[in-house]
């Protein structure tokens, strides 16, 4: 860390700190050492540039650009901050795409959303906002959503309009031999709201193009107007699948902002709640995945275990999904013992189905030979493009945040890093099964504490669940990062004294990178892979368009 | 002749296949209703991957600007009489998302449903309780309300 910490400090730098376990803090004075310093950073192994986040200030006139560097083996990372100007002619940068393939759409989405245009980026067009947003960059302050409401009719015909032109250039090209362009989505049944621009010849894919943001909310805008708390609404709702590992990763911000440290007992509910979250939308995943191959069965019996755990977070919540069990300043509701009888049944029913499981699908013979060929991915193409959670760990690479930057009482929690070697369709399948097995475990060890710290005294279910978080925070900035069942989730939240609301909350999401990869695994390959592959990645619409 | 309609008006309402569309996240609680605890096919109902051979769409909360198109078109290839069902709060107002300029907060006035589950998301029950109200209305031979008005007539996708 000591020796990043002086390689960074030797460019023009106002501040360079360490902060929180594995992160350095460095604000450039000027633009023109971005490229120097990126390759710097890069050749000292920090090859995966997460995201990039703007932040607008137009009281002081400058858009506040923040890069956040990851080294995914040896977890130090850089957050590097930079100044640029903020009237549009002015606001621009050297991209760094070209270097950090992994920031190719976070910084179409920063152009998009903001205006921050990145000179010597490959292609820098509008990502994630609808055709009728383009050109307005709906981010900055002082954007008038109302009066861009009001034309409704005329905000849609705009987007038909982008739909016409490209039917058009599409039927432009028809006719040529069997060269054509599908639309592989947003109707079809697997792919869920995403749509890909597959042009073929015949069966062979020559090209695929996503087009994203069909479930695009704006929730980073939605959340500058609510207040610390109300906030939950729209951060649960990033993807329903796995909510509560994402109401944590908020909590945890505004939690460092405050200086409100939360209890022992609220940090273990957190992570019973958040490997529960894990399972359900793990379940989830490894329906949707046979699904995909056009097996129904396995998700009907996913779908059945998953019940159960359900039944927990509605015994502790009263909701199945929309559980917005944790706030900040610990987890919403007290706890009753019985709930932990509830949990024991889940994870007892998981128990009992498991091994069937592994006869009937894991050791499937089609699925053996059909998942082993398509979407491999090898750990380069893992650090280069910033993937993570269960699509990294298949290919191999020791990432993952309980055990990199331990929040909530992971620490307190015996685990290890669920790996295996090949990277292939079939490899990410089976790195989702054992990481249910592993949360099952985990659930165990949180059971036994909080059994043992309500019996001797330590814990007090009723007191402790909360800490008081105050309506208004200082001057602040947080980054917090939790593991979530799709990979790594990084909020990066800025708050202004005197507020109630979030200035800025930038949510990095891990579906992000892990469509972008499509382009690469699916070039050369047959039409009849597309479902495979993409429901092997994981992939969440929700998180995917925010 | 009218016994004979009858029939096939009987005939279809136990068997409405419901289009497979999915537009936002109650989705899941869709596929929850589909899975063995609530099993919805007891009852009749099965999704189907096209819209030709479909009677019912449903609306699965939130619509955001971009998917509707999409959405419309979907309905407009449904062979008559196309019933809705809007699930959760955001097929109705915008739910949680009321205050985001990307979704459509006035999907009842645009393609009116014949029933709507509130909830965000609504429970499987819900889900299948609100298919019995289409169920009905099959049963009599009702219109569906998209047929009888809505600005998706006037619109453009």
């Amino acid at each position: 860390m000591q020796q990043l910490q002086n390689l960074i400090a030797g460019f023009n730098v106002s501040s360079c700190e360490p902060y929180k376990q594995c992160w350095i803090k460095a604000k450039l004075t000027t633009q023109d050492d971005l490229i120097s310093l990126a390759t710097a950073l890069k050749a000292n192994g920090l090859t995966s540039l997460i995201t990039v986040s703007p932040t607008d200030f137009p009281d002081d006139n400058r858009l506040e650009l923040n890069y956040f560097f990851e080294d995914l083996l040896t977890r130090r990372n850089a957050w590097i901050k930079v100044d640029i100007p903020r009237e549009l002619d002015a606001c621009q940068i050297p991209s760094l795409t070209p270097l950090f393939p992994s920031v190719n759409w976070h910084e179409r989405e920063a152009f998009s959303t903001f205006g921050v245009r990145f000179i010597g980026h490959p292609a820098l067009e509008d990502i994630f906002i609808s055709e009728d947003f383009i050109g307005k960059f709906p981010f900055r302050k002082g954007f008038d959503w109302q009066a861009h409401e009001a034309n409704l009719i005329e905000n849609m015909a705009c987007i038909v309009r982008g739909f016409e032109r490209e039917h058009a250039i599409n039927d432009a090209r028809m006719g040529k031999g069997s060269h054509t362009t599908l639309n592989w989505g947003p109707t079809h049944p697997a792919s869920g709201p995403l749509r890909l621009r597959v042009e073929v010849n015949g069966e062979d894919i020559i090209s695929v193009k996503p087009d994203v943001g069909y479930v695009w909310r704006g929730l980073e805008h939605l959340v500058e107007g609510k207040d610390f708390v109300g906030a939950l609404v729209a951060i649960e709702r990033i993807c329903f699948m796995d909510n509560t590992n994402a109401m944590i990763c908020y909590a945890q911000a505004v939690e460092e902002i405050a200086g409100k440290p939360i209890t022992p007992f609220a940090s273990m509910m957190r992570v019973m709640l958040g490997e529960i979250g894990r399972v359900v939308s793990h379940l989830m995943g490894i329906g949707g995945f046979f699904n995909t191959m056009g097996l129904v069965t396995l998700q009907m019996w996913a779908l059945d275990v998953r019940e159960y755990f359900l039944d927990v977070l509605e015994d502790y919540s009263g909701a199945r999904i929309a559980t917005a069990s944790i706030e900040p300043g610990g987890v919403r509701y007290p706890l009753k013992l019985a709930l932990l009888v509830t949990l024991e049944a889940a994870i007892a029913k998981y128990e009992a189905t498991r091994s069937e499981f592994y006869a009937i699908f894991i050791n499937n013979p089609t699925m053996q030979s059909r998942a082993t060929v398509v979407g491999i991915i090898t750990p380069e193409m893992v650090l280069n493009n910033g993937l993570c959670g269960v699509v990294a760990r298949a290919s191999g690479v020791k990432t993952d945040i309980r055990l990199d930057e331990p929040y909530a009482a992971y620490d307190k929690i015996n685990m290890t890093y669920m790996l295996a070697e090949q990277g292939s369709a079939k490899n990410r399948f089976e790195v989702l099964f054992k990481e249910v097995d592993q949360s099952m475990d985990i659930l165990k060890q949180a059971i036994a504490d909080l059994r043992r710290g309500i019996e001797s005294g330590e814990y007090r279910p009723e007191k402790d669940a909360m800490v008081r978080i105050p309506k208004k925070l200082p001057d602040g900035e947080a980054v917090s990062r939790v593991e979530w069942s799709r990979g790594e989730l990084m909020m990066h939240l800025v708050t202004r004294k005197s507020d109630e609301t979030p200035y800025r909350l930038k949510i990095k999401a891990p579906s992000v990178n892990h469509t972008m990869m499509l382009e690469t695994l699916l070039a050369g390959k047959t039409l009849s892979d597309i479902p495979l592959v993409f429901g092997s990645l994981y992939i969440c619409q929700g998180d995917l368009d925010r | 002749m009218l016994k004979i309609l009858d029939f096939f008006n009987y005939a279809q309402s136990e068997s409405p296949w419901i289009v497979h569309f999915c537009s936002g996240c109650c989705s899941l609680e869709m596929a929850a209703a589909t899975g063995p605890r609530y099993d919805w096919e007891r009852y009749g109902y099965m999704q189907t991957p096209t819209p030709r051979q479909a009677d019912v769409m449903i609306i699965t909360g939130l619509v955001s600007k971009k998917i509707l198109p999409a959405l419309l078109r979907t309905f407009a290839q449904m062979p008559e009489p196309s019933y809705v069902l809007a699930i959760g709060a955001c097929a109705y107002d915008g739910g949680p998302y009321n205050e985001s300029v990307s979704v459509i907060k006035n999907m009842t006035e645009i393609l009116p449903a014949d029933a709507f589950v509130a909830g965000c998301p609504p429970k499987p029950e819900a889900i299948i309780t609100g298919l019995d109200i289409i169920k009905e209305k099959m049963r009599k031979g009702e219109p569906s309300a998209a047929s009888q008005g809505g600005l998706w007539k006037q619109m453009n996708f």
